[in-house]
């Protein structure tokens, strides 16, 4: 039994053949998979072969009600749920002119931010176990559980928080938190130049990742990349300063760029972006105590909650890239319909596709773990 | 076919007794009658449960809790447990979640390929019952219609403190000799195809022939074939071996 | 400079028949467009007005007026803004241009679309199969196709109603009404 799009090549023209390369290989990421066609190891064209984790999303949401999506969309997305929540509570606050109040969403900043520092530790382990540096890939992880325990005290959850709502947040920030919270940060940064020793700066990984998977700065505007990835290729764009959400417009970040394009500048960005997402952590400390007031606004019964007739496309920086919802509501107690638009449903399928071209099969996953490609997102 | 011939009239008349059974699960033990082999049993079940691999397969979002069970923190290979890359050096396969049909036919040749001895766990509630994805075209619900599972380990997702305590659980079951699913696999073959079938189409088939290797292993019941494996044999295209002809003296382009 | 490209904008647009402008935030404008003007608009949107990012192309099955809605986000990175482009095409037979010659991205969306709903883009570089390979229903995501029918006809569901649930709601516990039910 082959896969049903597994076409075989009876008489190949040359010493060319074709590799299937995932789902069950340790070089992917998730579970997705690849057609390669191979001379010796260098990679002449690659075909992504998605679906795999398709579980029909859209569809599913049309049948639930709003307040019940909430629990569906962190799914998505399974390293980094919690854009997802935010932008979809986003979406229907602007269809049903919700006000969110100033705490909630200063909460809501430090969710995304949290969130982002567990993606970003998660991303760059990840890469460095395709290298072969699984010492970086121990130490990323659980440094990211600790991120994780951080979320189980916030919202009750350690992966799927199901903390934001629309109109606000769910329960307000436990007593002793945010101290808590500023040491982890101060033991997160105070573990960067340890990480520096062991990654960033080793020759091991330099020498792998540098000028493989290149883009230009062109090439990414026009394959439609987004997120660190883009400004791996020197444009600062950030949908945080850009395009504000949130309260993002009173906080003071820089957007870290490289020039490089490779695989080598997009992890010194999320490593640069680490620092910003503390930066950003650390004022969401300084100023939540003094932000008094109620941490949502009220919402008729959310379980026969009529959203008006109404369409929108909230955007929100993921720590893959941009991500979008287009939700449309007909006036009903379910969404009409909404459309995900993932940040790797770019970077997984055409952007890897064209940058596995050319380099060598045992690059590719470590192409696909520095553009952060995260599946579910491609098949939703 | 080879194997038309090679089916004995003994289990053709099996074949013809055999129902479209859902209620046949039978435990089949084969009577040991020498005590110095229970004891040999018993030292070679110790070390299994105190060895085990399992493959590196993230079917789906409960993969999220398998690095920090793996990593540092709760670091489960002080177990003995360890990711492997290979289905065929494997011993437990973890299913994570919900699966998807086209993840469910991987998974089923994987799990073929895996030697026996081995498990099957599935992690998160997806697996028991579709979980929240009930009403999803994609997902298939029960996993044990087509897969003989082990041991569920439910929650959504489970934390890794649970999967520990499941794998713990497993090999309990190993060393007492109480985790023997994989035989029904074999012993049940026809109902667990029949569920595949109904899923895949009439013309699903997989490169093992899990029929010869019953047959090896001894472990041939009335339950093995059936009318759906009558309908896999009428079926049955011939596997042929993938053609890769490589020129050696062509100019490079 | 955003309010100049603003007025450069609705010049360019006032230029095509049949356009609809609303400017729904500072940064987000929503154009209807005749669906033989889009693909124009498109162009003239990335040629003179820098709106060289497509962020999605989301189709909505409006199956009361028997259309299809395509919606087309284009950014602009200099603008910094966001144009939405609505289009009706007719539900049968549901084909369209594709824009993948304007921006690469659209190969994706629009094999999704064409595998979700049906709508084939003619000139998309890829039509075939992508993430329902195993798939050979009606596509799915049309308001037509009713998916927990299909799932009651497909695929069984683990029984487990053991004795102490029983007892459970022989003492007017558990649940023992719908969720459907109990929200009327």
């Amino acid at each position: 039994m082959r896969p049903e799009n597994y076409e075989a090549r009876k008489h190949p023209p040359s010493n060319e053949f074709e590799l299937n390369f995932g789902p069950n290989h340790p070089g992917i990421e998730g579970n997705y998979a690849f057609k390669v066609k191979l001379n010796g190891d260098e990679v002449l064209e690659a075909k992504a072969d998605a679906g795999y984790l398709h579980r029909g999303f859209e569809k599913l949401m049309e049948g639930r009600l709003w307040i019940q999506n909430i629990a569906l969309v962190p799914r998505i997305c399974v390293p980094d749920p919690v854009p997802m929540e935010v932008c979809y509570s986003l979406a229907i606050e602007e269809i049903a002119g919700l006000e969110v109040p100033e705490r909630a969403q200063w909460i809501r900043v430090m969710q995304l931010e949290m969130s982002r520092l567990a993606a970003h530790l998660f991303a760059f382990g990840g890469h460095a176990a395709t290298c072969g540096m699984y010492t970086t890939m121990f130490w990323g992880v659980a440094d990211r559980d600790l991120i994780l325990d951080r979320f189980e005290e916030l919202t009750g959850g350690r992966v799927y928080s199901i903390y934001n709502i629309p109109g606000g947040v769910r329960r307000d920030v436990p007593t002793g938190f945010l101290e808590r919270l500023g040491s982890l940060l101060d033991y997160l940064e105070s573990r960067l130049p340890d990480y520096d020793n062991l990654f960033f700066t080793n020759q091991i990984f330099i020498r792998r990742a540098r000028d493989v998977g290149v883009m230009s700065q062109e090439q990414a505007l026009k394959w439609g990349v987004t997120g660190p990835n883009l400004r791996a290729t020197g444009l600062a764009f950030d949908v945080r300063r850009d395009d504000p959400y949130l309260v993002y417009d009173q906080i003071d970040f820089d957007i870290p760029t490289e020039p490089g394009g490779d695989c080598l500048s997009r992890n010194l960005v999320r490593r640069s972006e680490l620092l910003q997402s503390i930066r950003i952590l650390r004022q969401v400390i300084e100023r939540l105590p003094s932000i008094k007031g109620p941490i949502r606004c009220p919402i008729p019964n959310p379980l026969a909650w009529n959203v008006p007739v109404g369409e929108s496309y909230p955007r929100v920086e993921s720590s893959k890239g941009e991500l979008a919802y287009y939700v449309v509501s007909n006036g009903g107690d379910k969404p009409y319909r909404v459309h995900v638009r993932g940040p790797s449903s770019m970077h997984a399928v055409q952007v890897l596709e064209k940058l596995a071209v050319g380099s060598r099969l045992e690059d590719i996953a470590q192409i696909m773990f520095s553009l952060d490609a995260c599946p579910p997102e491609v098949d939703r | 076919m080879s194997k038309n011939k090679t089916l004995t009239k003994k289990d053709q008349m099996q074949q013809d007794k055999a129902q479209d059974g859902q209620q046949m699960l039978v435990d089949f033990t084969r009577p040991r009658t020498n005590p110095m082999a229970n004891v040999f049993d018993g030292l070679v079940r110790f070390c299994q449960s105190r060895s085990m691999f399992m493959l590196h397969y993230c079917t789906g979002c409960g993969a999220i809790e398998l690095p920090p069970a793996m990593t540092s923190r709760f670091d489960m290979e002080r177990l003995g447990i360890q990711p492997m890359v290979t289905p065929r050096q494997a011993d437990i396969l973890l299913i994570t979640g919900y699966v998807s049909v086209k993840t469910l036919k991987r998974i089923i040749l994987t799990y073929e390929q895996m030697a026996a001895p081995k498990y099957v766990i599935g992690i998160c509630s997806c697996t028991v019952n579709g979980g929240m994805y009930w009403q999803s075209y994609a997902t298939a619900k029960v996993l044990r219609e087509y897969l003989p599972v082990d041991i569920y380990i439910a929650g959504c997702m489970p934390r890794p403190e649970a999967i520990i305590e499941g794998l713990q659980v497993l090999m309990d079951d190993i060393k007492t000799g109480r985790a023997e699913n994989w035989k029904r696999y074999f012993q049940n073959y026809d109902y667990y195809l029949g569920n595949q079938q109904k899923l895949f189409g009439d013309h699903w088939q997989t490169p093992t022939d899990i029929i010869s290797e019953a047959r090896h292993y001894d472990l041939i019941t009335e339950n093995t074939l059936g009318k759906h494996t009558a309908l896999l044999e009428k079926h049955q295209a011939p596997l042929q071996a993938l053609e890769m002809t490589l020129q050696q003296n062509r100019e490079r382009v | 400079m955003t309010q100049e490209l603003n007025v450069w904008l609705d010049k360019i647009l006032g230029d095509i028949e049949n356009v609809k402008i609303e400017r729904k935030r500072s940064n987000r404008l929503r154009v209807d467009v005749d669906a033989r003007a889009l693909p124009a608009v498109l162009e003239l949107l990335q040629g003179r007005a820098s709106y060289v990012h497509l962020s999605a192309i989301s189709c909505v099955d409006r199956i009361d007026d028997d259309e299809f809605e395509l919606v087309y986000h284009v950014w602009s990175y200099e603008a910094r803004s966001l144009v939405s482009a609505h289009t009706r095409i007719p539900r049968d037979p549901g084909v369209y241009l594709s824009i993948y010659d304007l921006y690469v991205p659209a190969a994706f969306f629009e094999r999704d679309i064409h595998e979700m709903f049906g709508v084939y883009f003619e000139g998309s570089p890829d039509m075939g199969k992508f993430i329902l390979t195993e798939w050979d229903g009606p596509p799915p995501m049309r308001k037509d196709f009713d998916s927990e029918k299909f799932v009651n006809e497909t695929f069984n569901r683990e029984q487990y109603h053991p004795q102490w649930l029983k007892d459970l709601e022989k003492e007017g516990g558990g649940i023992t009404t719908p969720a459907e039910d109990a929200r009327k």
